[in-house]
């Protein structure tokens, strides 16, 4: 009944829903691994572009050097897997503890800095520390990287389920985090607010330093969880984990798909990854890419400047002007409280003559 | 000796070369309404943001029943009890006007651990039932016209259940009906009681505001600031015939 009430009749609800069986029936439509891989890094990519979203979008402090958190994950599991020997489901974890811990320390100039200049900052960070990759390349493989990690499970498909569903719970836990409309976790209300205007929330009694670290820090946590499956799955730590593209690539997914949505970063990377890696496939493709990868941000931020789900869902859902419950676009009458959504061109001609 | 509700002593502020605020002392008792009244630029926003730690004072201290709270968080401030309306409205713009509130009944302060209902949703409907505007619970705030937003403003700071309401123009820009209405809103504020879930501790306020023919009618004191000194601090009926009051408002040689 809840089912019936709460996610059937509700679009896009019912579009993630359908995403989410597609996943985890995709192994049974091919067996092809090229693109079995492909959607495995997609949904890597898309739990390192929610934790963009949470710190950014929802809680309003712009992080242009996210690859940090990605890298230190990938390097820390790499490193206690060589060097330790442990089991990946102990490293991956630790691994998104340091990235968390990082998240903290990135955090601590965001009680002073705002915006832009906060971006600076965090652009900074994976700058350093691929310097002192370099720097230290006994230790943490230099240029090579870190290489012939273990592997997350023997075959593909196996792999594969353990990187979905670890995925789907992490975006999962994301989403009821950041959710503002939640009775139970008020943090997505009050990272809302912080976002809104901070000193109005300080004016309220809020403790916006707490607020803001706990976003860091859980945003930190769950890049480096997709940091560190990342490295298990391609079985290499290397600096390209902590580039300056990487760190950029997030931000152009996150806002193709629709900033402060958890939705939008996931729709954003599952549309424009396997985009950008088909087209490698073609002649010229390597060339021609990220012309077109531009060409498609450019004109999607010109006709879809809020981000392609933001564009789709307003298409296909309504909002009740009397009680604000989400509506599909097709029904006359909310479904809650039995308004009018619209009238027709009749009832407005007559509405006129009385 | 009694310890007054909240003494501020000496507070200075200096933006630069700029003195705005200059050796002020006052003490607030805890049933009182003081009104804060002076010329533009005499420095009573920057009284207010002061005690509220949103500048931090040059010098001089702040305190609040017999603690120093002087250089405090903002939201620790808040949280002992002291609330405060900006002048100009900064509401979250893109959230509901109920979670506006809502957000002021989540501090330490006002959150209430293992209540049996869920009453954070309840207890802001309560608080813009009282300020009037309940019907526009669910419209985001960037709907709201300026009266509304002021009185969202004032929703806000008496959700977080000040002892002391510090409002910086609670009057600004609203017509006189509304003025009448939220003047009276403030009278009943600060009897106390129970409004539906929302507790009033029954708040001493320090109101800051130009509208003088209401403001006279609510306080029980004034203060009088001119150049960010103290000119008069007196009961309404004898500010009003101040020499020195009449001299910053309208000059020398005033009747």
């Amino acid at each position: 009944m809840w089912f019936r009430k709460s996610v059937l009749v509700i679009p896009g609800r019912v579009i993630a829903l359908m995403f989410g069986i597609t996943l985890l029936l995709f192994p049974l439509l091919t067996a092809d691994e090229a693109t079995l891989r492909i959607v495995t890094f997609a949904a890597i990519f898309s739990l390192y572009a929610v934790s963009w979203d949470t710190l950014t979008g929802y809680t309003g402090q712009l992080s242009l050097g996210h690859a940090l958190f990605f890298g230190v994950a990938a390097y820390a599991s790499a490193l206690l897997d060589l060097h330790l020997e442990l089991s990946v489901w102990l490293t991956i974890p630790i691994g998104s503890c340091v990235g968390a811990f990082i998240g903290l320390i990135v955090g601590l100039p965001a009680l002073r800095l705002r915006g832009i200049y906060l971006g600076l900052v965090t652009l900074a960070f994976p700058i350093i520390l691929s310097g002192i990759i370099f720097y230290f390349s006994d230790f943490t493989g230099g240029e090579a990287g870190l290489y012939g990690l273990s592997r997350l499970a023997e075959d593909k498909i196996t792999a594969y389920y353990i990187v979905i569903a670890i995925v789907m719970c992490s975006i999962f836990i994301m989403f009821k985090f950041t959710d503002a409309k939640s009775r139970i976790l008020r943090t997505g209300l009050l990272l809302r607010a912080i976002r809104e205007d901070e000193m109005t929330a300080r004016a309220s009694g809020i403790d916006t330093i707490k607020y803001k670290l706990l976003a860091f820090a859980m945003s930190g946590f769950f890049a480096g969880i997709a940091g560190g499956l990342y490295a298990h799955y391609i079985r290499v730590a290397g600096p390209s984990t902590l580039e300056l593209t990487f760190s950029i690539q997030v931000v152009l997914w996150a806002i193709f798909g629709g900033m402060g949505t958890i939705y939008g970063p996931v729709a954003g990377v599952f549309i424009l990854y396997p985009l950008t890696e088909i087209i490698r496939f073609y002649p010229y493709g390597e060339e021609v890419r990220f012309i077109l990868l531009s060409l498609i941000l450019i004109l999607s931020l010109l006709f879809m400047p809020e981000g392609i789900t933001v564009w789709v869902r307003d298409k296909i859902e309504q909002e009740c002007t009397r009680c604000k419950v989400i509506n599909a676009a097709t029904r006359r009458t909310c479904r809650a409280c039995r308004a009018p959504m619209y009238l027709t061109k009749e009832e407005n001609a007559n509405q006129g003559k009385e | 000796m009694t310890v007054p509700f909240l003494q501020v002593e000496n507070l200075t502020k200096d933006f630069g070369g700029l003195r705005a605020v200059e050796d002020v002392s006052f003490t607030i008792d805890r049933n009182e309404v003081v009104g804060l009244i002076g010329p533009n630029g005499a420095g009573k926003t920057t009284l207010i943001r002061l005690l509220m730690n949103i500048l931090k004072p040059t010098a001089g201290k702040v305190i609040l029943k017999g603690e120093d709270i002087t250089g405090q968080k903002t939201a620790k401030i808040v949280n002992k009890g002291m609330a405060s309306t900006f002048q100009v409205v900064k509401p979250f713009r893109h959230l509901p006007v109920a979670a506006n509130v809502m957000v002021a009944c989540l501090s330490p302060k006002t959150k209430r651990k293992g209540e049996w209902v869920k009453t954070v949703e309840l207890r802001a409907l309560d608080a813009l039932e009282f300020c009037g505007i309940a019907d526009l619970a669910l419209e985001p705030a960037s709907v709201l016209s300026h009266g509304d937003l002021k009185r969202l403003e004032l929703a806000r700071a008496i959700a977080t259940e000040p002892e002391l309401l510090l409002l910086d123009e609670p009057f600004g820009g609203l017509s006189p009906a509304e003025t009448t209405l939220v003047a009276g809103s403030l009278r009943r504020l600060h009897k106390g009681g129970r409004f539906g879930r929302l507790h009033s501790e029954g708040p001493a306020m320090l109101i800051v505001e130009h509208k003088l023919s209401e403001l006279m009618k609510i306080v029980d004191r004034v203060i009088v600031i001119n150049f960010g000194k103290v000119i008069a601090i007196d009961v309404p009926g004898n500010v009003v015939k101040n020499k020195d009051v009449i001299e910053a408002y309208i000059g020398k040689g005033g009747k």
